[in-house]
């Protein structure tokens, strides 16, 4: 009985997990102000994020393609993107920030994107667009390293590179959220506020969900701004709530700006919620309120009536980005499941020496298996041929056909989540998180013993 | 009878799906086939229809001449020299419109 | 000045050419939109890349094949599940994508080992397949992997195992369409005449350009089959690679998607003789020409026309139901590439409808010269359309184009629709409405005799049309001819 760490034996991927870096920094971009990013590469690795997206969030979001094609990879594309931050700016006069993000083909063609960032600072900028703001980012994803994951990552750290600037303290909080849903924001921001702490929230995505108008429809954007950027260099301190998706940029503000940081745990459940209030009170000596008392005691009673009854001993399976992975493990645990399968989507080297790992490896007394730079066949490989048995699945939409196909109930989590309704306006984090999440799984699991008819009755009289 | 070309035209345009092939040489044998038997049919010549080619070109031809009866009744009124001249027209302006007077510039790629 | 300068456009010359507004007494000489051409740089477009167009639009509909890409994993994640190409061996080319996983140390060194691993490994997750298609990508074509070479390699290791190479990269071309023609052309060479067919019919032919969308496929077939036609192979709509490898011994190519496949139809006719055959399942008028026309070309109208009074009978008061409803409507319709110019024709005449923008994202100047009849309206909340990837379709067949004005009924004629407008902050809020159903909405304009006709119905079909289709029995033809392949 015992948590083994391993990684996937197979070289290629069979239906993967996560995909590649280039996506994590277009999530990013979207989630700042008046910016739009220009990706260097071929049209499809911008088109079919914006699909990605737009499935996720049934809306539509602005990001440029520098449209590599063949002339340009033979003799290099540098002028691609010359021409692209021109058509941007002269096309949407409200632009200010362009990050310039780098591909499989461009890096391995070897475009200079720092050099033509200098050129057009020198050249362009000052020549035909004078007197206007306008910020040019570099942000190197060369999709053949690391995930998406890695990929948002970079891109957050290089933003706040790029406008950290040291000035008066602001006495607000940096809260880097991680890759998260603008329900997740909302319930995060709702225990901020309880706390009466204010916060540089990166990224501001909960006008994502953007309504239908009388006047018509609004633009989904994000809105954290140039300024709340700068700020966060005169910041009282830094949590950065996933490890992997922000971290970095947390460690960054540190050492440059001395601006103390926390990193993780991922708010979900109600332990890793306590810790996030308990690092809030010490990072700003605001107490935490009986209203969150009361909140944390509305959301303990609703998973009491769960717990010993309907989730005791099922066995789970977890996939997606690793800081949600872990955190949902953690979240099953208090609630007596067993998850006996977690598959993270990456290679990223460090998750091996992850406390939050290493504590599974030492303390989890049921078999778990932990595979790193895992696929979804790992997990449909072990229920169809080597008899794993599963009685519910976290992860998202593109694991759909793993529990459709092997009559295994699935909670969707994480990103995308385009074969259900409306789930990124939910939390997963914080007491509001738990409870929804909680009662997700409940609803799942009921819904599939009826079914199944597999002890549907006992339902009777609950 | 530039009127009547006019109204051919715009069936053809509207209607079918055999005129724009995407090079010169496909779109000049197809005009040239399809009307040619079309007009045979509408002025009741034999059509050559024994090789599987020209089976299919007549298979168009044959609703393309069944359209024309249809739609446009002033074409029971004219005589087989006026329909040849009519079609032979119709063939002119369709090779104008998609072959030589088409600014569209994949035309002449060699390749398909 | 035919062609439209959108306002959105007027800082770059270069694209007044992509747009224009055909004027009064002008004809296609005097206005063409230039399409195909490299997208301008900082547009925020909707074109793909090559790859896609290769293998996302017509290699991963063929049903029985391990589909692998040979590069990082975007490429594979990105593609995947983003339509959908539906099969008759429950859908295992939409449930499973193959990525080589190139990393960093494989664009130094090169990654053919790691390609040649990956293609034993996925045969191995899936003994019971034994074909594969193999894709570049910008980053496997960039480092110059040698991917035919590996594919010859395994082959000759594994002597029951096909392996189809399209070198399509991403780069390649300005948007989708330079992969379609990569895969079609790529296709003829390396497979077409590797397999001999059995004939079971004296009617043979190929359907090309399909991609079983929601079940097209399915339902086309139906129509073929019933006419004691053999369908040899379909490329590649709920194809199958095998007899993809037989298309050469058709006797006739129908020919739905010319934007996409009409280069393996030239070449089949040019190498092989086989006649190319444009239909269009997409309306009762088009689809029925389109049978007549295959029957004339075999001899076999009659049964084509038997098909046609037989469908036409069951559906058109169905269809007729929401012409009544939907007269001089608008919509805006966003097709893929060849259907732009006959479906706003056949929309208006058969269900009354004005399409009132139709727009092309790798079109061709071909496509674009069909349709640019009609201004380009520029207006908000015009109900809109997927044609790409349908609402509920199919929407080919007689049963498919009901399905089609159904969806544009509920489309228009929602009560949520019509409460987007209000401004509970300024209009005055009818407190006596509680509710308005769609037919008080779509019958306000309807004559007393339409509203009360028994000859007219609404759509009667069921949500999943496909598992009757699937469950069919059809006439026997015997042979008459003697076989040509023996």
């Amino acid at each position: 009985m015992h948590c083994a760490v391993k990684e996937k034996e197979r070289a290629g991927v069979i239906n993967p997990i996560l995909t590649c870096q280039p996506c994590g920094a277009q999530y990013a971009s979207i989630g700042i102000e008046d910016c739009i990013g220009i990706v260097h590469g071929g049209q499809g690795c911008v088109m079919f994020v914006r699909l990605l997206f737009s499935q996720h969030f049934k809306e539509s979001f602005d990001i440029a393609s520098s449209s590599l094609h063949e002339d340009g990879a033979v003799f290099g594309a540098t002028h691609r993107v010359e021409e692209a931050v021109d058509v941007l700016l002269m096309r949407y006069p409200d632009v200010k920030v362009i990050p310039i993000i780098t591909t499989c083909s461009t890096e391995v063609i070897g475009d200079d994107i720092d050099g033509v960032v200098l050129k057009l600072n020198n050249e362009l900028l000052p020549e035909k667009y004078a007197g206007r703001e306008v910020h040019l980012i570099p942000v190197h994803t060369p999709s053949f390293k690391g995930s998406m994951v890695s990929g948002y990552d970079v891109a957050v750290k290089d933003f706040v590179s790029y406008f950290a600037k040291k000035g008066e303290p602001n006495g607000k909080l940096n809260l880097i959220t991680g890759w998260v849903n603008p329900g997740d924001v909302a319930a995060l921001k709702h225990l901020l506020a309880q706390m009466q702490v204010e916060a540089t929230v990166l990224f501001e995505i909960e006008d994502f969900d953007s309504p239908l108008m009388p006047s018509g429809r609004e633009v989904s954007h994000g809105s954290t701004t140039i300024e709340d950027l700068r700020g966060t260099a005169n910041a009282l301190g830094t949590i950065a709530l996933n490890r992997y998706e922000g971290g970095q940029t947390a460690e960054y503000l540190e050492s440059e700006f001395e601006v103390p940081a926390i990193i993780g745990p991922t708010p979900i459940g109600i332990r890793n919620t306590d810790i996030f209030l308990q690092s809030v009170k010490k990072m700003t000596g605001k107490e935490i309120p009986q209203s969150l008392v009361r909140e944390r005691g509305i959301a303990i009673d609703a998973l009491t009536d769960l717990t010993h009854m309907f989730f005791a001993d099922k066995k789970v399976a977890i996939y997606g980005n690793a800081d949600l992975v872990i955190g949902l493990a953690e979240f099953c645990i208090d609630l007596e499941m067993k998850p006996v399968l977690l598959l993270l989507g990456d290679d990223n080297t460090k998750y091996p020496n992850d406390p939050r790992i290493k504590a599974l490896e030492e303390k989890v007394d049921f078999n778990m298996e932990i595979i790193m730079n895992a696929d979804l066949w790992e997990l449909e490989n072990r229920i169809k041929n080597e008899g794993l048995e599963l009685d519910l699945i976290l992860g998202h939409s593109k694991g759909r056909f793993v529990s459709i196909d092997n009559n295994i109930p699935m909670v969707r989590v994480g990103f995308p989540t385009y074969d259900r309704a409306g789930l990124y306006r939910h939390p997963v984090v914080g007491y509001q998180g738990a409870v929804w999440l909680a009662e997700q799984m409940a609803n799942t699991l009921f819904t599939d013993m009826e079914y199944k008819k597999n002890k549907e009755w006992i339902l009777n009289v609950w | 009878m530039k009127d009547k070309v006019e109204q051919l035209v715009d069936y053809i345009m509207k209607k079918c799906l055999w005129q724009f092939h995407s090079r010169s040489w496909d779109r000049e044998r197809q005009n040239k086939e399809i009307l040619t038997k079309t007009m045979q049919i509408l002025c009741d010549e034999p059509v050559e229809k024994e090789t599987p080619t020209d089976k299919c070109y007549w298979v168009d031809a044959v609703c393309l001449a069944d359209a024309f009866k249809s739609r446009y009744a002033w074409l029971a009124a004219m005589d087989k020299v006026e329909i040849k001249l009519l079609m032979q027209k119709l063939k002119d302006r369709m090779d104008y419109l998609t072959v030589t007077g088409s600014l569209n510039e994949e035309l002449n790629d060699p390749h398909y | 000045m035919p062609y439209h300068e959108f306002e959105c456009s007027k800082c770059i010359p270069e694209r007044k050419k992509h747009a224009v507004i055909k004027g009064p007494g002008e004809d296609l000489t005097s206005a063409l939109p230039l399409g195909y051409l490299n997208t301008i740089p900082g547009s925020i477009s909707e074109r793909g890349c090559a790859y896609c167009g290769a293998k996302h639009v017509i290699g991963t509909p063929m049903k029985d094949v391990i589909h692998m890409s040979h590069g990082p994993v975007g490429c594979t994640y990105d593609t995947w599940q983003t339509k959908r190409y539906i099969s008759d061996n429950d859908n295992f080319q939409l449930k499973y994508t193959y990525a080589t996983d190139m990393k960093e140390k494989h664009v130094i060194f090169g990654a053919e080992k790691l390609l040649k691993q990956n293609i034993i490994e996925a045969f191995k997750a899936f003994p019971n397949i034994k074909r594969m298609t193999l894709y570049q990508t910008c980053a496997s074509a960039l480092i110059g992997d040698d991917i035919n070479a590996i594919a010859q390699e395994v082959m000759d290791e594994m002597p029951e195992v096909d392996i189809f190479v399209c070198n399509s990269p991403g780069f390649g071309g300005p948007s989708q369409s330079g992969g379609h023609h990569k895969i079609n052309i790529a296709w003829i060479n390396q497979k077409v005449g590797n397999v001999e067919p059995k004939i079971t019919s004296d009617y043979v032919i190929n359907y090309v350009g399909e991609y079983n969308i929601q079940g097209d496929q399915e339902v086309m077939i139906d129509y073929f089959k019933r006419m004691g036609i053999q369908v040899l192979s379909t490329f590649t709509g709920n194809g199958s690679y095998d007899d993809l490898r037989a298309m050469h011994r058709a006797h006739l190519n129908v020919l739905e998607c010319a934007r996409s496949a009409e280069y393996i139809c030239n070449e089949l006719r040019v190498r092989y003789g086989t006649p190319r055959l444009d239909i269009d399942g997409f309306g009762f008028g088009p689809l029925s020409d389109s049978l007549r026309k295959v029957g004339l070309f075999f001899g076999i109208e009659d049964r084509a026309q038997a098909i046609i009074d037989e469908e036409t009978a069951r559906w058109k008061p169905e269809l007729d139901w929401y012409k009544e409803r939907l007269q001089g409507k608008k919509v805006c319709l966003w097709p893929g590439g060849s259907k732009l110019w006959h479906w706003a024709h056949v929309i208006h005449e058969e269900m009354g409808v004005e399409v009132v923008s139709v727009y092309t994202k790798f079109g061709h100047q071909g496509d674009m010269e069909k349709g640019i009849s009609r201004e380009v309206a520029k207006k908000l909340r015009v109900p809109y359309l997927n044609a790409h990837a349908y609402h509920n379709g199919p929407w080919k067949g007689y049963e498919g184009w009901v399905r089609f004005a159904r969806d544009i009924y509920n489309a228009i004629y929602s009560p949520i629709h019509q409460l987007a407008f209000v401004d509970i902050s300024k209009d005055e809020i009818a407190t006596d409405t509680k509710f308005v159903t769609q037919k008080i909405l779509s019958d306000g304009n309807v004559s007393e005799e339409v509203k009360s006709s028994n000859e007219l119905r609404e759509y009667t079909g069921k949500y999943d049309n496909l598992t009757t289709i699937r469950e069919k029995t059809y006439p026997e033809y015997p042979l008459q001819k003697k076989l040509s392949v023996v």
